[in-house]
């Protein structure tokens, strides 16, 4: 039966690995010969294509900023939401989770206007600011906090804490785990974020990777040309694949903690 | 209490790093050059051919803003951005314009005219005072200007042109017995020959049936048929006349009843790639195709007319220049000038070269650069002959859910539908969708 079970985990972790290991096939594939010979070529002209070394910074400090600000955010939110009572706090729980359900793009004219009036079109700011806030984290933590016992808090109270030293030294400490979570879905998430930051960017400057791939990717009248597009894929995803592999212990183990699947 | 002022100077940091990357870049915009020296255009390009395109596209820039090109005595300069593809091009200029950063010239479809005429100028007055614009115009291939005029004026100017072609591998055809220089003429003779093309693991044709598919529909209905399947004024469509059944049919049957074809919808963008590795002997799509075959495909591939019906024809496609309404007139003049620049006949014929698109200007055919690449890939002229049936591509008010409505129907059709009733359906979505604008 043991053995049953690990051979079916086998084929399924092939299964799930078999597109990944399609991308790196194809990146490696020297497309002008018959047969397979190995070639960088790939790479070396899905890098030229684009200005990849500054995009490559600009994710990294987008996705960085818009993880600070968030955790910040969800954890006074999530905390104000666990604990503490306020008027229509059932109701603005309600609206913060409606708006897990709109989906981003919808919202790309409105969020514009506002960026145009605040005078920041063409920033790494408002590339960033839309994101600040996620009403899926708040969730998620305000979900870990009701779990932790409120006894905690009262001793911590008892011990002469202010509210935000509770929540820095008893709730935080306690949700590590789904703060974990939380961070891969975020940073994964905006590492592939396309839309936004192609239309309220104009510059190399402020401009992701993500912009940088779509100029082979969605070139559709030059057919697919599967080698480029995978060796840009491949470079793009290697930082969060290589930081997956690292971390990969308290990824899953943080999953498993605070329940997502 | 202490953690507070940590949290807030955690937060005034960021704001402060993030403000102050961005701030050099945030300069540029529409309001500030009255008075300065320079004009800086905006210009959105859309992508369609492949990244190394950008480069010529950063080069041309280059080029252009050293050229001391002046109007009222300010020296013209152009930033191109990237702005994806077609469709977020579309999205990106209709969000900059509602937050009044509109660029200042764009490319984009010639059919998306009806979709931004509200947004744009038309370019009669600069063409009407201008002996070189005038020359220009007249330069343009006369297929290529027809879905530039509407309202007897002229919105926009061509830029990456193509039009439907038939490719085909020699190769295959000889080892088929079949001529290799004497590709199908007629769709019997695309039955006929796909017939003797088809065999284990290899193709007859392929008919691309997403993204641009619409547009090969297009081309089987003009063959077919003496007029064209929208009103002029962008108001109509005519889905379901016989003759559009007629090629709906032909197009199934090329699957259906001749099994000359892969079962199935088949992808824009995979088409050529089967083509390049020998999976279909034929392919019908687009001119902009053809760089990317020529450097790919190891084997000796011919490019033709659209085999014909009734008549030889095809619809015209891609990308031209538009100017939009919410700069000053100076800037306005200042994009005129540097859209004169760039469709330039050696530059039209430099940009035809790099990409497979058919050089816009007539002249650009007599410039050595283009006469030489012509005369060692003959393909590259097939393209630019075929210009002489071309028709107007679709281009109707609502574009993209006209766009749809087709595509719905052609996938419901090739899935299994019955012919008559889906064009019948769609032709009624598309009244509905259309009776606003009666």
């Amino acid at each position: 039966m043991n053995r049953l079970i690990s051979i079916s985990t086998y084929i399924l972790a092939l299964l799930w690995a078999l597109p990944f290991l399609g991308i790196v096939f194809m990146a490696f594939k020297d497309s002008s010969e018959q047969g397979y010979s190995l070639t960088f070529r790939n790479f070396i002209d899905a890098w030229n294509a684009a200005p990849f070394g500054q995009y490559y910074l600009n994710t990294i400090i987008i996705v960085i900023a818009i993880l600070s600000v968030q955790l910040i955010t969800i954890t006074l939110a999530a905390y104000a939401f666990a604990r503490m009572n306020f008027i229509a706090k059932g109701f603005t729980f309600m609206l913060i989770l409606i708006q897990i359900m709109i989906p981003s793009d919808v919202l790309i004219y409105p969020n514009s206007n506002t960026i145009a009036q605040l005078g920041i079109y063409d920033t790494k700011l408002a590339t960033t600011i839309p994101y600040f806030i996620s009403a899926f984290g708040i969730f998620l933590l305000r979900q870990t906090f009701k779990g932790i016992p409120y006894e905690l808090e009262e001793a911590a109270k008892m011990e002469g804490c202010s509210r935000l030293q509770i929540i820095r030294n008893v709730y935080i400490p306690l949700a590590k785990p789904t703060y974990l979570a939380f961070g891969l879905i975020s940073v994964s998430t905006q590492w592939s974020n396309f839309l936004w930051p192609l239309i309220i960017t104009d510059s190399d400057e402020n401009r992701p990777l993500t912009v940088g791939l779509s100029m082979f990717a969605k070139a559709s009248d030059s057919g697919a040309q599967w080698g480029i597009v995978c060796a840009g894929t491949l470079f793009i995803i290697f930082p969060l694949l290589l930081a997956f592999l690292l971390f990969q212990k308290q990824f899953v183990s943080s999953f498993m903690q605070s329940g997502i699947k | 209490m202490k953690r507070i002022p940590i949290l807030l100077s955690v937060i005034v940091l960021m704001f402060g790093i993030l403000a102050g990357c961005s701030s050099s870049t945030s300069e540029r915009s529409n309001e500030a050059d009255s008075n300065s020296e320079t004009i800086d255009l905006t210009w959105y390009y859309p992508v369609n051919v492949g990244g190394t395109i950008t480069e010529v596209i950063d080069k041309y820039a280059k080029d252009f803003n050293h050229g001391g090109i002046k109007v009222n005595g300010k020296n013209v300069t152009v930033t191109p951005v990237y702005s994806g593809n077609y469709d977020e091009t579309m999205t990106k200029v209709q969000t900059a314009i509602k937050n009044g950063k509109s660029p200042d010239l764009s490319v984009q479809l010639s059919v998306d005219l009806f979709q931004i005429k509200n947004s744009i100028i038309p370019l009669d007055d600069f063409i009407k005072n201008d002996y070189e614009a005038q020359e220009m115009v007249g330069d343009f291939f006369p297929g290529f200007m027809k879905n530039a005029q509407t309202d007897g004026k002229t919105w926009s100017i061509p830029f990456q042109r193509s039009t439907v072609i038939l490719y085909y591998n020699k190769d295959m055809f000889k080892e088929a017995g079949l001529d290799p220089e004497t590709p199908p003429t007629t769709w019997e003779e695309v039955i006929e020959y796909g017939k003797k093309l088809t065999k284990k693991g290899q193709w007859g044709i392929e008919l691309p049936a997403t993204i641009s598919g619409y547009w090969i529909y297009q081309a089987l209905y003009l063959q077919n048929s003496d007029s064209n399947m929208m009103s002029d004024d962008g108001k109509e469509v005519y889905l379901n006349t016989d003759e559009a059944k007629e090629a709906l049919q032909y197009w199934v049957d090329l699957n259906n009843k001749h099994k000359i074809m892969p079962e199935g919808v088949l992808d824009w963008s995979t088409v050529p790639t089967d083509f390049i590795e020998g999976k279909t002997a034929m392919m019908l799509t687009t001119t902009g195709n053809l760089t990317n075959v020529k450097n790919n495909a190891n084997f000796d591939f011919g490019v033709a007319f659209l085999p014909g019906n009734k008549r030889v024809a095809t619809p015209t496609g891609g990308g031209n220049f538009y100017i939009f309404k919410d700069t000053s007139e100076e800037r306005q003049q200042a994009a005129f000038e540097f859209i004169k620049w760039i469709t330039e006949p050696t530059r039209a014929a430099e940009w035809s070269m790099n990409t497979g698109y058919i050089a816009t200007r007539q002249s650009s055919y007599e410039t050595e650069a283009l006469k030489e690449y012509v005369g060692a890939f003959p393909q590259a002229k097939v393209a630019m002959e075929q210009i002489e049936f071309a028709n107007k591509e679709i281009s109707v008010y609502e574009q993209g859910k006209i766009q749809k409505i087709i595509h719905d129907a052609l996938q419901a059709a090739i899935n299994g539908a019955d012919v008559n009733e889906t064009l019948d359906k769609a032709q009624a979505e598309a009244e509905a969708t259309l009776k606003a604008y009666q």
